[in-house]
């Protein structure tokens, strides 16, 4: 039946594997052909009004401003990553970082707390919070879809009783520890460059949880549980408390995405989160992590936070009005899910192809 | 008299993929009959009903003729002439009422709007026709297993069929059910409908049947009146396959007792003690339904157990859920490779180091090394794929099965419990499978094999346990094995 593979020319195969192997191509295919289709549109209307600077688009500046417009939503993504990894979904995140911000910025403003112990609260509520939305999850049938989307509706009470509906300053820069610019007085063009200590976060974030998922023996379990749990628990994975922990774990991100979004701000706010868990959602699927579970990893969605937050700047950078950002979001998001699905068709058809000659 | 022919089979056949699933097969059904068909599980019976109901199209060469015309079945055509099925696992809504499932895609209907109330005047008259006194307007799901397939031969009556197919409908019957739908089927006859019926249990053939044919390996072995023959007649009609062609496996000598269970009582198994030695292979038969795959996730702690005890190695243990058991050496070849045994999306690699996963102490693992196990045990199996990185879902059944065993061998496992362990795998990988549980036997480790394929379970089994209802129904040893002795204990007529 098989055997035809076996028979395969040796040369043919292997380009193969390579498309194969690499997962995170569709994304990083449709990122770079995003960021050259902006570059080409920026350097000919330059050209025709006589402009031979380099494209705003691509300066360093412009990269590192992206950087920290998505840190916050690139966070999340990275747990978001995890957890529909193992086939599970969290529409909570973005209400929980809105309690989690008002929280802390009340904790070291009104209560008087000092920083540290507001950090350690922050953590600790959000990942509480978040393991036991995980243990319902993981002891009952019920979707996750709906578990989450109550949690989501009940955190966002929590931070309206907790903020009194209003806003809580955090006037003297109480956050500001994490937008310290750690390249503090290089230039280009003129212009100082900054990266805060909140985008390298995002980035050591994201490559750990990339380690954990691919060399530790927890990231199989994951993988395992969300691609097969009934032959995940018979081969003597603890699928309940793997479902769990991945909770959990999304628990420290939404924390980390709520300090990095208290130093963004300086002010903490309950439409500081909306939505962001849906951008969290979009950069992962966008990244190639399926809705099934079982595939995908943290570059994928970290890459995938960086095109959604080109989209944006990208608008802004042609002058389109702020209301087709959502449009052409919307279509890149559906367009790169399409691509996927059509790679994938692509090179089985090309496997079939070789196994038939 | 050709008049009273309803349905009439001449020399059809079905190729599946490598498996010749019914070949030049005869078969009539006259009005007002009741024709059973009888064989062992894979028989071919499954088949014929399938393309009797036109899920399955024939290979061209057979006819079918319906009512002394000849027909080419589809599902909407089957429907349309008047064949029903009524098939094992019921397929009803149990969220709608009866009459809601009756007429489901048949409303009545005037200018779109649902006649209600003239669909349950229909629905009660044929339940009292069929003496019920059930509400038409009850949920289905509400029923009992016995009035849910009443239901189904009301819809018969009702929009008149002419043939009705019933398919193991007594699985997990009580003995009243039993009688009343053997009665329902009396009265139905009385109408002029010719019923089809499948089943297991041999008593109630008898009790119903005009005529029986007999099917082995996919060929018809004779069809004989009811009154001619007796049980045992039968039951050699059913086996009496040539033992020459059965696989011929090593013996290897038998050692102490490794694996125990006494009085286990669960997820259906009542009741159930068994011994394991090493290098044996414990074969589980019995027909399908009759809790033998149940009872294997007791046997491995991947369901709890209501009570009984099991000692491994002579001292007892709690098995709490699977990964208990993978430490304490057991491995557990799922019935379902694709739904319970694999990773589909992962790589022959990911998948042969997952059941280990449990006894490793690292943390760190590489994706290097995955790759060098399952590389090691794609040699060892001859495994047929380019390298460990292929994803499991592009490989043949036999060799999915192979990285089935992989994962389990990569644990280093004593205890094996293979559930169907060739089921959909083509005879090449077959022997090699069974040399591979050889080769386990000769590293005195021990065996429990399920298996619904007659030849396999004799050739292989040095004993036999024939489970019926979920309890053991006999022992035999290696000389009592016979296809015949296992039939008569899996099927003969204690029931009722």
């Amino acid at each position: 039946m098989n055997f035809r593979q076996t028979t395969e020319p040796e040369s043919k195969k292997q380009k193969i594997s390579i498309f194969r192997r690499f997962e995170n191509s569709t994304v990083i295919t449709v990122l770079i052909s995003f960021i050259i289709a902006i570059t080409t549109i920026q350097f000919t209307t330059g050209m025709l009004t006589g402009d031979f600077s380099i494209p705003t688009f691509i300066t360093p500046n412009n990269v590192f401003n992206i950087l920290m417009q998505i840190s916050v939503a690139g966070i999340l993504a990275i747990g978001m990553t995890v957890v529909m990894v193992s086939r599970g979904i969290d529409l909570s995140v973005g209400m929980l970082v809105s309690l989690i911000t008002i929280l802390m910025a009340k904790s070291v403003t009104d209560w008087g707390l000092s920083l540290p112990v507001t950090l350690l609260l922050g953590l600790t509520v959000s990942v509480l919070l978040e393991t036991i939305l995980g243990y319902i999850i993981s002891r009952t049938h019920v979707e996750p879809f709906i578990i989450t989307l109550g949690g989501m509706i009940m955190f966002q009470g929590i931070a309206l009783l907790l903020c009194g509906s209003r806003e809580v300053r955090l006037a003297n820069g109480e956050f500001d520890f994490l937008k310290f610019n750690i390249i503090a007085g290089a230039k280009f063009d003129g212009l100082n460059l900054i990266i805060p200590i909140y985008v390298i976060i995002f980035v050591i974030v994201a490559a750990i949880i990339w380690a954990i998922m691919k060399f530790t023996r927890y990231g199989r379990w994951i993988y395992c549980v969300g691609s097969n749990p009934e032959a995940a628990y018979l081969s003597g994975i603890n699928v309940k408390n793997v479902k769990m922990s991945v909770y959990s774990l999304n628990g420290v991100m939404v924390f980390l995405a709520a300090a990095a979004l208290n130093s963004r701000l300086g002010v903490a706010l309950i439409s500081g989160g909306t939505g962001l868990e849906i951008d969290a959602i979009a950069a992962v699927v966008i990244g190639g992590v399926a809705m099934s579970g079982g595939k995908g990893n943290a570059w994928g969605a970290f890459f995938g936070a960086i095109l959604l937050g080109c989209i944006g700047n990208a608008m802004s950078m042609l002058r389109l009005p702020g209301e087709w950002q959502y449009i052409i979001k919307g279509l890149v998001i559906i367009l790169s899910i399409i691509a996927g699905t059509i790679t994938n068709f692509i090179s089985k058809k090309i496997k079939h192809k070789v196994q038939i000659s | 008299m050709p008049t009273d022919v309803l349905l009439r089979l001449q020399s059809v056949s079905k190729t599946f993929p490598g498996v010749k699933a019914l070949e030049d097969m005869d078969f009539e059904l006259n009005k007002g009959e009741v024709h059973c068909l009888c064989g062992e599980n894979g028989a071919g019976k499954s088949t014929l009903i399938k393309i009797l109901s036109g899920a399955h199209l024939p290979d061209p060469g057979g006819q079918i003729y319906f009512e002394g015309e000849k027909v080419i079945l589809t599902p909407h055509y089957a429907m349309e002439l008047g064949i029903q099925t009524i098939y094992q696992e019921h397929i009803i809504f149990p969220h709608l009422s009866i009459v809601e499932n009756i007429f489901s895609g048949m409303e009545i209907h005037k200018k779109g709007f649902v006649q209600k109330r003239e669909m349950i005047n229909k629905t009660s008259e044929v339940l009292s026709y069929l003496d019920s006194n059930l509400d038409p307007e009850s949920l289905v799901g509400n029923l009992s297993s016995g009035d849910q397939k009443l239901v189904e031969i009301a819809k018969g009556l009702i929009f008149q069929r002419k043939v009705i197919i019933l398919d193991e409908p007594t699985a997990s019957f009580s003995a009243s059910e039993i009688e009343h739908l053997l009665g329902l089927i009396r009265t139905i006859k009385s109408k002029g409908i010719g019923v089809i019926y499948i089943s297991h249990h041999l008593d109630e053939v008898f009790k119903i049947a005009d005529r029986i044919t007999v099917i082995r390996d996919g060929q018809k072995v004779n069809t004989y009146n009811c009154d001619d023959i007796n049980e045992q007649i039968l039951i050699k009609a059913m086996v009496g396959r040539d033992a020459s062609t059965f696989y011929k496996r090593e013996n290897v000598a038998i050692g102490d007792v490794i694996y125990e269970a006494r009085n286990i009582t669960g997820n259906g198994a009542k009741n159930i003690s068994l011994q394991l030695h090493q290098g044996e292979i414990l074969g589980i038969s019995g027909m399908v339904g009759s809790g033998r795959s149940e009872l294997m996730n007791v046997l491995f702690g991947a369901v709890k157990v209501d009570s009984g005890q099991i000692f491994i190695n002579g001292k007892e243990v709690n098995l709490k859920n699977p990964a208990d058991a993978i430490r304490k050496k057991m491995c557990f070849i799922t019935e379902d490779r694709q739904h319970t045994g694999l990773f589909l999306s992962h790589s022959i690699a990911r998948n042969t180091i997952v059941a280990n996963l449990v006894n490793s102490k690292k943390t760190i693992m590489l994706p290097k090394q995955d790759v060098a196990i399952g590389e090691k045990f794609m040699k060892i199996l001859k495994t047929k794929a380019k390298d460990a990185h292929v994803k499991v879902v592009n490989l043949s059944g036999g060799n999915q099965q192979k990285v089935v065993l992989a994962k389990w061998f990569n644990t280093e496992g004593e205890i094996y419990i293979f559930d169907e362990p060739t089921r959909g795998i083509d005879v090449g990988a077959k022997q090699e499978i069974y040399q591979v549980m050889v080769n386990l036997l000769k590293q005195n480790k021990g065996i429990i094999m399920v298996s619904s394929d007659m030849p396999e379970i004799i050739a292989m089994s040095d004993r036999i346990i024939v489970m019926n209802e979920g309890e053991i129904r006999a022992v035999l040893q290696k000389e009592e094995i016979s296809e015949e002795n296992i039939l008569t204990e899996s099927i003969g007529s204690v029931k009722i």
